[in-house]
């Protein structure tokens, strides 16, 4: 939690995340330019890392783009998705590599600037086939740059988490960006359909993921919004639906709203977290404090605030408890705002 | 079974038993993925040309300068072109030196039997005016041929794969810089031949040409051998792009 920043706020989890992350890239580039060195005798050093660099920062993004969508759809993989920031840097840090080995590699020593000659050695933007690819991973890299260099919690918090989360959203552009470089790249040179089939695998999962979790998201929000009562207070669900010191999600008015039970209470408070927008609804009450599935930030049920010294709000909602029917009015209090629980 | 009330903090010291298995299960299944991906990527990926750049390895030549079109050494019956180091041409390293036998230092480039000399500048010595003629032209006539304009440094051996669309903006590059541009087609056997690409007039081509390189294309015009070297003289206006 962001009371104050380091670099990293280093843990058991993420070391051993940072660990497993690291040498299984270091496996990656180990047997691509290894086995791809005895395969390949005539290929140069240059070429094999400039293929290793670029493969590995795809396969990696190909990785890192499946957590989201995984997580929401089987969250006993959120241990996956708690350190993705260094994940996504170290996937950033080989798309690099691939870039500057390629710009030193195929722009360097001539009678250009390298990168002003990424832009003009190509023009044919006239035919697909020969359309110049290196632009589009140039951009896409720029993007994957922003992305890695606000990744820390303190652009987090000074950018809000809105707006974090939509810079954060151009990694599909990136990611389109990506596939066009690969098919409009090597992928022209490239005869083997193996290689077509396996970057069609990759954007199977990654869109068949995004859209079976969107699916379902979208059928919860869609049956949820339940209709606002005349003393302006919904019924939700009945005390007996909600598991202790777990939340049910419900939609009021197209915003989803947590309704916590726990220690004989009710409390509702936004679903959604101040740090990255994680679903606080499917946390659960560790130490008293609602706490979200995804990186374990903490919040009291009554006020919605952070406790102290953490700085963190969100929004919480007037709740009643009338004959075991939980009663949310829809109206949201400013983040912070205490509200008495509502007793069973 | 799996406990679903568990609960992952990832601050916390430890995970909960079934999600740390599961998280195991799963680091493992991708850990072999990226093997297999690995493995595939390598053994999937074209084979690469038979071609040299004796990087490291610099060596004394000696010959007669063939100063124009393309910059040659000609050594016996064997020409060797000549270029500078980086992407640029040898033309200013040999102006003036045309029927002049020279020695000099490079590094050697080669790739089926034609061989090209990157010239380390401030190495050619002037040896004394050559005693014959190397200029002997043999025309063999017009012809229409299929194939890709290449940079000749990069594609007969300074870099591997050194042609094809991947390699199209560095090939732009190294032409605009002076490397002699080549058009590669092959031959009734499926054998790649070799062709300097000239003007018409059987001038240097270089500037004309960059729209076109790394390109299926077929061009029309007139061939030509002196020593072991082949010439294309063809106006850049009538190369027709091929699907």
């Amino acid at each position: 939690m962001s009371q104050a920043y380091a670099s990293v706020g280093w843990n058991r989890q993420k070391k051993l995340y940072d660990l497993v992350m690291l040498a299984s890239v270091s496996v990656y580039l180990a047997l691509f330019v290894g086995i791809g060195a005895i395969v390949h005798p005539n290929a140069t050093v240059e070429t094999l890392l400039i293929r290793g660099f670029g493969t590995g920062a795809l396969l990696m993004l190909h990785v890192i783009l499946s957590i989201g969508p995984l997580c929401r759809l089987a969250p006993r993989l959120l241990p996956l998705l708690y350190n993705r920031r260094h994940f996504g840097v170290a996937m950033f840090l080989m798309a690099l590599a691939h870039g500057a080995f390629s710009l030193v590699q195929f722009h360097a020593l001539g009678d250009l600037n390298p990168l002003v000659s990424v832009l003009v050695s190509n023009t044919r933007y006239d035919s697909l086939s020969n359309f110049p690819f290196q632009p589009l991973g140039l951009i896409a890299l720029l993007i994957l740059f922003l992305m890695a260099a606000t990744s820390h919690d303190f652009w987090l918090a000074n950018l809000t988490a809105p707006v974090w989360k939509r810079l954060h959203m151009l990694v599909y552009v990136a990611y389109g960006l990506i596939v066009a470089h690969v098919v409009l790249g090597v992928l022209q040179a490239e005869t083997n359909r193996l290689l077509v089939m396996i970057l069609g695998t990759g954007m199977v999962v990654v869109l068949g993921l995004h859209l079976i979790a969107g699916w379902r998201e979208r059928k919860l929000d869609g049956t949820a919004d339940l209709p606002i009562s005349a003393n302006g207070f919904v019924d939700v669900c009945g005390v007996e639906d909600i598991e202790a010191n777990c939340a049910k999600v419900v939609t009021l008015t197209g915003e989803r709203v947590a309704v916590f039970k726990y220690d004989g209470k009710v409390s509702a408070l936004s679903n959604v977290c101040q740090h990255q927008n994680g679903p606080l609804g499917e946390g659960r009450i560790i130490d008293g404090c609602v706490t979200c599935p995804w990186h374990g930030y903490q919040y009291l049920p009554d006020s919605g605030a952070s406790p102290p010294p953490f700085a963190e709000k969100v929004p919480t909602f007037n709740v009643k408890v009338v004959n075991g029917r939980v009663l949310i009015d829809p109206k949201p209090n400013a983040p912070g705002t205490r509200i008495e629980p509502a007793k069973i | 079974m799996p406990n679903n009330h568990e609960f992952y903090v990832g601050y916390l010291p430890k995970a909960p038993s079934g999600i740390a298995a599961l998280a195991k299960r799963s680091v493992i299944g991708l850990v072999l993925l990226t093997m297999a991906v690995a493995l595939v990527l390598v053994f999937g990926q074209q084979r690469f040309a038979v071609s040299f750049f004796e990087f490291g390895k610099v060596q004394e030549f000696q010959g007669v300068v063939r100063e124009w079109p393309i910059p040659l050494l000609i050594s016996g019956s064997t020409g060797m072109a000549l270029v500078a180091e980086g992407k640029h041409g040898a033309s200013s390293l040999v102006a003036g030196l045309e029927g002049h036998s020279v020695k000099l230092s490079g590094t050697l480039i080669h790739r089926d039997g034609s061989e090209m000399i990157e010239v380390i500048e401030g190495s050619v010595q002037f040896l004394g005016k050559a005693d014959r003629e190397v200029s002997t032209i043999e025309d063999l006539g017009t012809h229409s041929l299929a194939g890709e304009i290449v940079d000749s440094k990069c594609y007969l051996g300074v870099m591997n794969p050194g042609h094809t669309k991947p390699h199209r903006e560095c090939a732009s590059l190294c032409i605009r810089g002076g490397i002699p541009p080549m058009f590669v087609v092959r031959d009734k056997s499926n054998r790649r031949v070799n062709l300097w690409l000239l003007s018409e007039k059987g001038e240097p081509v270089n500037q004309q040409v960059l729209d076109f390189v790394s390109e299926p294309l077929e061009i029309t015009g007139q061939v030509s051998r002196i020593s072991d070297q082949l010439y294309f003289r063809a106006a850049p206006a009538t190369y027709k792009r091929l699907p």
